[in-house]
This record gives structure tokens, C-alpha cells and sequence, in this order.
């Protein structure tokens, strides 16, 4: 059975998608405090206000939820497809040399798996309530993406270059 | 100061410090530290009754990064002062980690004796195969055919330690592998290494994306065991001895009673004192 499958209600449903916002939130706040310690700001101030805007969807997810009683899952009793929530940022795929649009690339990424994430439960969850929702969640994720594309294009082309460090960590022989 | 039953539950991030790790961006020691503290969060322990001894590298640094008690101590001596922390204060949850240099190298030797005292804390050793804080160079656990090294242009010609072999060797009663890139994995191990009354070892595979970038394939390498853990020394020493380092799970656990000084009282500082007067 699919963890679509398995969103019998909107309890279950909803306890998956704070979590799924608040661990992408908790990711940008890593990746924003990393890039400023590494001395890049404006790759911090872009996780920073990545890390905001999750928070907010998060505070969403939360408000819709207030009535419910959502389930206690131990992290690791999440069954996401690759360990962690479909929106939370690989760690691997940053550098300190990063520039606005890599970072941006990587959070669009991000919002294309929170947006299939949802998508498929539009599909194939058995309650129609998580459908309905589901569906609901996937337009707003597929928004942030467009905002996201936008945010991008108004970033000077020469950004697109990678910084240069006269002195690297590593200097392989 | 409220009672801690009366607080509303502590999330994984209320353990995490405001200071920022100066860890390379896409270091595995921040799944460590995450980790760490949804382990916490998990198992409801108050801050104050948890203390995290660390030794010296870059995966020590997390003392610094937890928002419990924290001890940055000596280079590869972490297990000794946690050793003395848990004799004075069997109350507390002692925490100890550092990276495979810190704990297999310097600290060989401490750690060794930690396995077979079964003192009953948990040490998370970090192992990159590297020395990164000092840019790079060959540990106990890097392959001997490492070549990427200034000081051991021809690699180190010495085979690696199987970290989790030697603590099953030394006599740990709690012995298990986690990685990285399944930070949710690790944490479920380190509830049941935090949970067991006795020395807990853990081995947490940890990519250095500077100084060994090649580790960023792991993730294609990496499952679980495909046995349940045992209590049998022989056949946990078999696993692992076919494994190629890159299983994950909880690998070994046995009974065996931890060791207590003191008889699990915590000490009384003044007689400490009055025995070592001059």
C-alpha cells in the first residue's frame, strides 16, 4: 500500500504536512546560518526567507488542524519515499560557493517534490476530504514554485557565475 | 523554576543552541546533531539532566550546538571525562561524541576501556575517514590506499579500523552503525542507544563533502542489515567481519551490568574534596 494510500483521514493527512513544513523551514534556518557563518549573505538571506515562508505555510497547516487531534509519529515512523520530507532541501547539494540562483534552483526542486508529494494524494487517498485538501495543498505548492521561477528571473544573469575562492579548503595535488 | 512535568514537551530544535555551527555546508555532523536532539525531544529528557562531552575536531564542535549541559574537552579525552561526569552524577544522561580521529586515534585508547567499563552513556563517534579540522589528513578508519593526502601521497599502506568490530572486541554491550543521509534512521537508533543500561556505541557514518567528496556517494551504498540485532558476540563479530562498512542498524546488545562507582549515588563534592586534601 502507498503512503497515499494510507491518508485515511485528515488527521494523519494534516500530521504529515506540518511536519513537512516545519522540517523545510528547520533545513532553510540550517542552510541560512551555515551561509552565514561561511560569509555568504545574500545565499543566507535567501534561505532565511525560504525558511519564512515555510514557517508561515507551516502556521497554515497548523491553523486548518486546530480542531483535530493529529497522531504522534515518532520521525522515523514517517514513511517518506527518501527518508526526510519531499520539501526539505538535500544538504549535499549546497556549497559555500553557491549564489542566489543555485539556491533558488534548489528550493524550486524542493517545491516540485512538495507539489507531486501532495498531487498524488489528490489522487489516490481514500478519503475525499484528504483528496479535496490534498489538491488544495498541491495549488498552493505548484504557486510557490511560480513565485519561486519568477524570484529567479530577477536575478542579474552574471550572478549565474560561480564565486571565486583565492583560497579553497582543499587543494588537491 | 517550573517542575519539568509541568513544562509543555520540549521540540528537537529547543535543544538545538542559538550558536551557528561552523560546519562546511552539506557536512553530514549536522544530520548527527539533528538527530541528536529529535532523540532527545523523543525520549522527553530535560535539558538540565543531559550533558554532552565532546573532545576535539570538527564533530566535537557540537557541544557548542546543543542546549544541554556541554564539557569541549581534551583531544581524544572526551571519554574520560565523561567517564568521571557519570561516576559523580549516574543521574545524568551523558552524551559523548567526537569524530574517528578524536575517538579511534588519540583517543584509542580510552575508548577501548570505555567498551569493556560499560559505564552506561552513549558515544557517537562521527566517522568521515579523515581529519578535517586539520585539512585533510589519513585516520584510524581512512583506506590505506588513500592518496589525496600531502603527508601519505601513496595512501597510509595501513588497513582501517572496523570501528564497530573493535568496540564488540572491547567488550561494548551496545553497538550499532547509522548514517548520515537517513538523519530520522540515526535517530531511532540513538533512542535505543540512549535507552540501554550500559556503554553504547555508535558509528555514524558522516560524509566530509571538502575533504572527501567522494564520500557523497555513500547514499547509493548504504542499507540496513538484513538481520535483526543479536546478543551473540560471535555472530554480531561474523556480520561484520562479511559486511562492507556500509550496513545500518543496531548490530549488537546484550545484558551485562553497567559499571557504577559510588553505587549509582550521586557523590557528595565535599568528601570528593576532603579525599584528595593534601
Amino acid at each position: 500500500m502507498s503512503l497515499a494510500q494510507k491518508m485515511s483521514g485528515l488527521p494523519i493527512f494534516l500530521a504529515y504536512s506540518v511536519v513537512m513544513e516545519e522540517e523545510a523551514a528547520e533545513r532553510h534556518d540550517e542552510l541560512a546560518d551555515v551561509m552565514d557563518v561561511h560569509n555568504n549573505p545574500e545565499v543566507a538571506a535567501t534561505f532565511r526567507k525560504l525558511a519564512h515562508y515555510s514557517r508561515l505555510h507551516a502556521q497554515e497547516i497548523r491553523e486548518q488542524s486546530v480542531k483535530l487531534e493529529l497522531p504522534k509519529i515518532a520521525p522515523w515512523d514517517f514513511e517518506w519515499e527518501d527518508g526526510e520530507p519531499p520539501e526539505t532541501a538535500d544538504p549535499g547539494a549546497v556549497d559555500y560557493l553557491m549564489n542566489r540562483s543555485k539556491a533558488l534552483r534548489l528550493a524550486m526542486e524542493n517545491e516540485q517534490r512538495a507539489h507531486d508529494f501532495y498531487a498524488v494524494i489528490s489522487r489516490e487517498a481514500p478519503s475525499a476530504e484528504v483528496r479535496e485538501l490534498a489538491a488544495e495543498f498541491a495549488d498552493e505548492e505548484q504557486e510557490h514554485l511560480d513565485l519561486l521561477v519568477e524570484w529567479r528571473k530577477r536575478i542579474p544573469e552574471d550572478e549565474e557565475e560561480t564565486p571565486f575562492d583565492p583560497d579553497p579548503p582543499h587543494m588537491p595535488e | 523554576m517550573a517542575l519539568a512535568a509541568d513544562r509543555p514537551p520540549l521540540k528537537a530544535r529547543d535543544y538545538k543552541s542559538d550558536i551557528k555551527p561552523v560546519w562546511c555546508p552539506g557536512c553530514g555532523d549536522f544530520a548527527v546533531l539533528s538527530a541528536i536532539t529529535k532523540a532527545l525531544a523523543f525520549l522527553e529528557r530535560p535539558r538540565e539532566e543531559v550533558a554532552m562531552i565532546t573532545g576535539i575536531g570538527c564533530s566535537s564542535r557540537i557541544a557548542a550546538y546543543t542546549r544541554v549541559y556541554g564539557f569541549h574537552g581534551v583531544h581524544g579525552r572526551a571519554l574520560a571525562l565523561a567517564g568521571g561526569l557519570k561516576a559523580a552524577r549516574p543521574d545524568l544522561t551523558v552524551l559523548v561524541a567526537g569524530g574517528d580521529g578524536d575517538g579511534l586515534s588519540i583517543g584509542g585508547n580510552h575508548f577501548i576501556h570505555a567498551c569493556r567499563r560499560n559505564m552506561d552513556m552513549t558515544y557517537i563517534v562521527m566517522d568521515n575517514e579523515v581529519y578535517g579540522m586539520t585539512k585533510g589528513q589519513a585516520s584510524p578508519t581512512t583506506d590505506a590506499d588513500w592518496d589525496r593526502s600531502k603527508l601519505t601521497p601513496r595512501g597510509t599502506g595501513i588497513r582501517p579500523f572496523n570501528p564497530a568490530a573493535l568496540a564488540l572486541t572491547a567488550g561494548a554491550t551496545f553497538i550499532a552503525r547509522g548514517f548520515t543521509g537517513d538523519p530520522n534512521g540515526l535517530a531511532k537508533i540513538l533512542v535505543s542507544a540512549i535507552e540501554h543500561r550500559g556503554f553504547s556505541f555508535v558509528q555514524a557514518l558522516s560524509p566530509c563533502k571538502t575533504f572527501r567528496p567522494e564520500q557523497m556517494e555513500w547514499k547509493k551504498h548504504v542499507r540496513g542489515f538484513a538481520q535483526p540485532p543479536t546478543h551473540i558476540g560471535a555472530l554480531a563479530a561474523e556480520r561484520l567481519h562479511a559486511d562492507d562498512g556500509m550496513s545500518t542498524g543496531v548490530i549488537y546488545q546484550t545484558d551485562y551490568p553497567a559499571f557504577q562507582p559510588g553505587g549509582g549515588e550521586p557523590g557528595d563534592p565535599g568528601q570528593f574534596e576532603a579525599e584528595f586534601r593534601i
